[in-house]
This record gives C-alpha cells, sequence and structure tokens, in this order.
C-alpha cells in the first residue's frame, strides 16, 4: 500500500498559487498530461508484452495466454482477466502483503476498461465449445510511482493486448495442444484508453503526478473507446464534482483519450 | 431580536440565509446556515445554532459528568464517561498536591468500577479531557441507582430553570444527580419512589420532542399505580 | 455488465420495463432509521428487492492506534453481501468486489461527514446486504446516509444514490439486476441534493458522449426522489409525534 504523501504546505500553497495563473509545477498546462513513452515486446516469453512511461510512473504489463475451462454460462466465450500490483520497489510507501482497497481499486478499474469496451471479441476465443476457450490474462507491476497509475495501467495493457500473439491450439483426444511456432492476432475491434482527472479547488487538471495527487479533492478516471463513446468511469477521492465539472471531464476525456490513442497505435504497429 | 419560531430540521437543511452567526450544530454554505445535525433549529439574537436530537457526548469545560474507573497509571485514573473520549483524573486531585507515587496507592482511594461525580477542568481533544472531583457534590458515589440516557435528552430532563427534573424530584422524594454525559444516579429512601423516578427519567428520554411532555409526566407521577 | 443474451423483454412497445416501470420511475423505496439497539445509528431500507441493514459506531476509539489521525475523525465503511443474498451462494470473506465498493462507498459519504472535531476517532459504518437485486451499492450508500445522521454525526448533507444506466437503447432510471445483465450500460450515481455535489461516479458499459449527458441527468434527478425517502424517514423517527412540524 502506498500511503498518500503528506505533502509539505510550501509546496501545496505553491501549486495553489499556481493554479490561479492557469500554471503547474512542472509547467504543463492544465489539460496537458506528461509525455508518454510506450515499449512493446520488453518480456519476450510473454505471448505480449508493453513498458509504459508516463513521467515518471512506469508500468509493465505482461500477457500471458492459456487455454482455460469457460465459465458455466458463458461457454461460448474466452476468458479475460487483468489486474495490477504495485511492487515494494516503485515507492518507499509501497508495502509487501494482500491488496489494499487502493490496489484492488486499481486492478478492478484496470481491468472494467479493458472488459467493458469489448476491445477483445470473446465468441472468436472459442477452442471447442463449453469445453475448452483461450483465456487471455493481463497483469500489470508498477515499478515506479509518481501518480495515475490508473492511466499507465490502462495504456501498458491496451499497448500488451493490441501487440500479444496468441498461439494456435488444436484439440487432440479433447485436449487442446498447443501447435509450435504458428499464432494469431488477437481479435481486437477497439482500443480502450483511460485518461484520469483531478480536481484541486475550482481546477481540473489532466494526469496528476504524485505531489498534485497528495492534494487533490476529488479525482476521476474516464476510458474511451476508438469511437469516442465512453466505456467505463470512475469516481475516487474524499470530496465530489459538480454537474459542469463531470460534463467538462468527460469531453476532455474524449479529446485527450484520442491522442494517447494514437501513441498507442504507432508503439504496437506491425507487431503481430 | 424576537427568537423565531424554531424549526424541525435534518443535515443539509437550510435554516437562514444573510446576517447571521453560525453556532453550534451549523455551518456556512456562502450566505446559507445550513443544520449538520438532526434537531431543533434556535435563532436568537442574530445567531443560529440547533440543538440535538441525537447523538453520543462531547466533553465540554466545566461539565458535570458522571463517570466509571476503568483503569489507573502511576499518576492518574483513566475514566469511562460515555464518550468516545476517556476523562483523565489525576492522582494530585484526591491525594493532593504532595502525591507520591511511590507512599501513596491509587487504588486505595478509587478502584475499577467505581463511580464518580465530576467537573471537567479542560475538555482540549488533542489529549484526553482533565477531570477534576475536588469541590461540592463531587466525589465517589457510594450508592443510588445509576441510570443512563442518551445526552441529547439530558436539557428536556432537566427543564427550564429546573422545573422537570423538580417536579420529579418533589413527587418522588428522590435526589437526582445528573451528569451532561447522559449518566444519573438517582438515591431514594422508599422504593416505590425510586421507581417512579426511574419511569419518568424513562418516559422522558422516549418523549423528549413531544410537545406537552410536562402534563404527560405530572400525571403520571401522581397516578397511585406503579 | 453481462451483455447476456436473454428472453426476457427489456422495453416493450408501450415504453414499459421488464417489472412494470416507465423508464424515468424508480423501483419503490422504503427507508426506516433508527432500527437497531447497540448501534449509534442505524436505518433499514428495501429498494426494489434489495435489503440492506446499516449500522454505524462512533465517533469511538480507533485501533490499531497507527491508523488513527491526530487532526481529525476518520471515516471506516464496510459494505458486505451475506452468504444467502445472492441466487448461488456467496463465500463470506469479502471479495475484492465488496472491498472496492467499500472504498467508493466510502469516498461517496467522506464529503459529507464533518469530523474534524472528533480527532483520534473513528466512525465506522457498516453496510450488510441481506438480499440484493441490482443498484446495492446506491442503496447501501443512501441507507448509511440515514444511518449516520441517526447517529448525531454531524454532516454537511445527505447523500442520496440511484443508478441509470441503458438498456434496449434507451436511457433508464435505476437499473435493476436483470436489466444489469442484460442491458448495456450501468451508471451509479451519489449526490448531495443541497450542495449540489456528485460524490459517487460509475461507469460500466459504454454510452455516447450524449448519452453519457442525459445518464447523468437522469441519475441526478433520481437521487433527489431518493432523497425525500431519506428525510422522511428521519422526519418519522424524530419529529412525528407531536412537537412543531416544519412542514
Amino acid at each position: 500500500m502506498v500511503s498518500r504523501s503528506i505533502i509539505d504546505t510550501l509546496k501545496k500553497t505553491h501549486i495553489l498559487e499556481l493554479l490561479k495563473d492557469g500554471k503547474r509545477l512542472d509547467g504543463r498546462s492544465l489539460e496537458q498530461p506528461r509525455e508518454l513513452s510506450i515499449d512493446i515486446s520488453v518480456i519476450p516469453k510473454a505471448e505480449g508484452s508493453a513498458r509504459a512511461r508516463l513521467g515518471d510512473t512506469e508500468v509493465v504489463a505482461g500477457v500471458k495466454v492459456q487455454p482455460e475451462r469457460p465459465f458455466p454460462d458463458t461457454g461460448d466465450q474466452g476468458m479475460l482477466m487483468c489486474t495490477a500490483e504495485i511492487l515494494p520497489i516503485a515507492h518507499p510507501t509501497a508495502e509487501t502483503g494482500p491488496p489494499t482497497p487502493d490496489v484492488v481499486e486499481l486492478a478492478r478499474v484496470t481491468d472494467r476498461g479493458i472488459r467493458e469496451s469489448k476491445m477483445l471479441d470473446m465468441k472468436e476465443l472459442v477452442l471447442e465449445k463449453d469445453k475448452s476457450v483461450i483465456g487471455i490474462f493481463c497483469d500489470n507491476a508498477v515499478t515506479d510511482h509518481d501518480g495515475n497509475l490508473f492511466d499507465v495501467c490502462s495504456y501498458a495493457t491496451t499497448a500488451a493486448i493490441n501487440s500479444c500473439k496468441l498461439p494456435k491450439y488444436e484439440m487432440k483426444d479433447d485436449a487442446p495442444v498447443k501447435i509450435e511456432g504458428e499464432f494469431n492476432k488477437p481479435p481486437i475491434s477497439t482500443l480502450p484508453v483511460s485518461v484520469t482527472m483531478v480536481r484541486i479547488g475550482d481546477y481540473i487538471l489532466v494526469d496528476p503526478n504524485m505531489d498534485e495527487w497528495s492534494c487533490l479533492d476529488a479525482r476521476i478516471t474516464i476510458t474511451t473507446n476508438s469511437d469516442g463513446n465512453i466505456v467505463a468511469l470512475q469516481k475516487g477521492g474524499s470530496d465530489g464534482f459538480t454537474h459542469e465539472q463531470l460534463t467538462k471531464c468527460a469531453e476532455i476525456s474524449i479529446e485527450v483519450g484520442a491522442k494517447i490513442r494514437e501513441i498507442i497505435k504507432s508503439a504496437t504497429e506491425g507487431s503481430n | 431580536m424576537n427568537s423565531e419560531k424554531n424549526r424541525h430540521v435534518i443535515p443539509g437543511e437550510v435554516i437562514v440565509s444573510g446576517n447571521y452567526r453560525a453556532e453550534q450544530n451549523t455551518f456556512m454554505d456562502g450566505e446559507r446556515i445550513i443544520s449538520s445535525i438532526i434537531g431543533l433549529s434556535d435563532i436568537r439574537d442574530g445567531s443560529v445554532r440547533v440543538i440535538p436530537l441525537t447523538g453520543g457526548y462531547y466533553p465540554k469545560d466545566d461539565d458535570l459528568v458522571i463517570g466509571k474507573i476503568i483503569s489507573h497509571s502511576a499518576m492518574s485514573w483513566q475514566v469511562n464517561i460515555n464518550s468516545c473520549y476517556d476523562g483523565m483524573l489525576p492522582a494530585s486531585d484526591v491525594f493532593g498536591r504532595d502525591f507520591s507515587s511511590h507512599s501513596d496507592d491509587l487504588t486505595s482511594k478509587l478502584g475499577n468500577g467505581d463511580l464518580i461525580v465530576a467537573r471537567i477542568v479542560n475538555a482540549d481533544m488533542t489529549r484526553d479531557p482533565l477531570l477534576t472531583i475536588s469541590g461540592r457534590e463531587l466525589g465517589k458515589i457510594d450508592s443510588g441507582e445509576l441510570v443512563q440516557i442518551s445526552p441529547s435528552k439530558v436539557p428536556r430532563l432537566i427543564g427550564k430553570r429546573g422545573s422537570m427534573i423538580q417536579m420529579i424530584e418533589s413527587a418522588t422524594n428522590a435526589n437526582i444527580t445528573i451528569g451532561q454525559n447522559g449518566l444519573l444516579v438517582i438515591t431514594c429512601d422508599d422504593s416505590n419512589g425510586l421507581i417512579k423516578a426511574i419511569n419518568a427519567v424513562e418516559l422522558i428520554e422516549e418523549q423528549a420532542h413531544v410537545a406537552n411532555l410536562t402534563d404527560k409526566v405530572n400525571e403520571m407521577l401522581e397516578s397511585k399505580s406503579e | 455488465m453481462g451483455g447476456r443474451d436473454t428472453d426476457i423483454v427489456l422495453l416493450d412497445e408501450n415504453g414499459i420495463r421488464s417489472d412494470g416501470r416507465k423508464i424515468n420511475e424508480t423501483r419503490k423505496v422504503t427507508i426506516k432509521a433508527g432500527v437497531l439497539k447497540n448501534a449509534n445509528g442505524s436505518a433499514y431500507i428495501e429498494f426494489g428487492d434489495n435489503k440492506i441493514l446499516v449500522g454505524v459506531y462512533g465517533p469511538r476509539d480507533v485501533h490499531p492506534k497507527h491508523m488513527s489521525d491526530t487532526n481529525t475523525g476518520i471515516l471506516r465503511c464496510r459494505y458486505h453481501m451475506t452468504p444467502f443474498s445472492v441466487g448461488e451462494r456467496k463465500n463470506p470473506a469479502p471479495s475484492r468486489r465488496e472491498i472496492e465498493i467499500s472504498k467508493v462507498i466510502k469516498e461517496a459519504l467522506e464529503p459529507a461527514v464533518i469530523l474534524k472535531q472528533f480527532p483520534r476517532t473513528a466512525v465506522d459504518v457498516f453496510m450488510e446486504v441481506l438480499q440484493a437485486d441490482g443498484g446495492t451499492r446506491c442503496a447501501a450508500l443512501t441507507g448509511a446516509s440515514v444511518a449516520l445522521a441517526d447517529a448525531g454525526i454531524p454532516m454537511r448533507d445527505l447523500v442520496a444514490g440511484c443508478a441509470s444506466g441503458k438498456a434496449a437503447d434507451t436511457i433508464i432510471l435505476d437499473v435493476n439486476n436483470e436489466e444489469d445483465q442484460a442491458g448495456q450500460a450501468d451508471l451509479p450515481v451519489g449526490y448531495m441534493p443541497n450542495l449540489e455535489k456528485i460524490t459517487l461516479l460509475q461507469l460500466d458499459g459504454i454510452l455516447t458522449s450524449e448519452e453519457y449527458k442525459e445518464c447523468l441527468k437522469i441519475g441526478i434527478d433520481g437521487c433527489k426522489q431518493v432523497y425525500e425517502i431519506q428525510k422522511k424517514a428521519l422526519q418519522d423517527k424524530y419529529f412525528a409525534t407531536g412537537g412543531n412540524n416544519n412542514g
């Protein structure tokens, strides 16, 4: 668990002063995210992988693919599961042990962003109906924490899944067997991208770093797909938003999300 | 300025707007003064407060409270005063200024489970509230029946200028010590009087918000049945 | 969102939903304040077929001590489903879903409660779902606000909860379990009516930008309707017999 750092009052005052002029500590404008870099196939043994770095926050996502028994009521669909954990190396206050509510929330929001967007056509991932399906697992490991884990996990996961290679299987004696050296492209129809915004006073900031995270009043993460539709949303933090602020946040998430989507697209081009 | 009519309010309800002072259990949102609890609004002399109808006891300076000793250290007793904060009674309050932890044994005066009538000397929330039992009508309680009611009902039990509690005492010949923290001790030589007094207290707690409560209590006290 | 194929008709040609409701109608909601003896505050809420019991303790001592805050009281929330509350028996151990919902509800209530005057203490809110039928987190949040007020915890406002969503290509109010399974989107909303702030907001499903705006508006309207029932529950317990009614 990473405790919200107690920010020193001088820094907080400075942040609030700058906001009045529409500026931030690191020189960005309010609606500007940090620089994003994405490298794919960083873990060759995994079926897909990506390292996403947004400012100083870094996440490594690995995709593992394996045959699974389907859930009883969805025998005609493959399985998808996304997780996230904050490694103890990521921050001085990160601890080992069972996941705290913060981390549970991070994992579930990441999972929902991919699942609800219908990024993958789950019906294309069946080996034998009701018996054997393809399971896709994407696990995010936060290696460096400078705020806004929601977005970095989203980008790493989208990039890793978009660039993964699905092994081919054939059924032999009712059991799936991998055909070595043969792969399929994953059935992808859209690229979900999340944008996290925080409210500090009356100001909305996109992609908060750790300092800004430490003085947020409320936060919201909105995930959009390639059509510019909203597929997932999560409000957090100890305060609320006005109706107008929530409308504005949706508009920002569509605009900023589109730009980020282009970065992910070019990073994963031609990978599978 | 006359006090405006009192109103029942719940948290978030606007009491008044404009040039008023926001006092207990209210807060300001722009020009509006809003209640933060369930209670009765009370506007007088340009200030607004809400009298609570529910909630626990929060120690205030000079409050009379009834407490129970629950533990002690070398220098003080820890006292349960029916609040989220325990009271602290320094040993010097009982043994005097020459108190020495070597020669004076705290348990010789007060032990776990003993009840005391105390006054709050200092209720600064960053530390446990400080108590004293040196004073008139303060000290260890040796006899009587302990009754507990919701602290928010204490003002109703006392009544305007003590009228309600005096009515009960004279009708039953009981002596009732009321702690602001909702604990009371009732002593009475006559067991019927004791029971009547306890019933009266319970009636008030149950119906504190009802009009003509005074008449109902009077009626109950005057009836011959138990 | 399940997006599961279903035989039930979510919306018929007269605009009536599978349970007989119109598209902007909430299920029946009843709330009773002060139902438990030991808890400092409590409430029982029925929201459609959801049955939830909430108990509040506090402000009270915090254990372990290092969790307490010397500046202010803290709020702790536990949303929990009983094993018999859902179709297939649920393991009593807290699931990740319950942990997340507990956190989301806590963050929906924190803007409302005023705990600065109770340093080093905690207010504990326990929400037990006895029977679930879609929209439990909004119902639990609604009950929790009433229980907190019943306990005398100072609050800036009550928080009312209601979900809106989309089913059969139509924006609807208060999604029940069937609609959640087979529908297209579910947007739970938590709202403080007097301060006009949204403190709980999540989305499962796909909405266009326009649909999101409509859904949010309808959800807020639903919360305002639920607030009237919260108010009534508190008035019934505290102001009902005699005394002056503020109307």
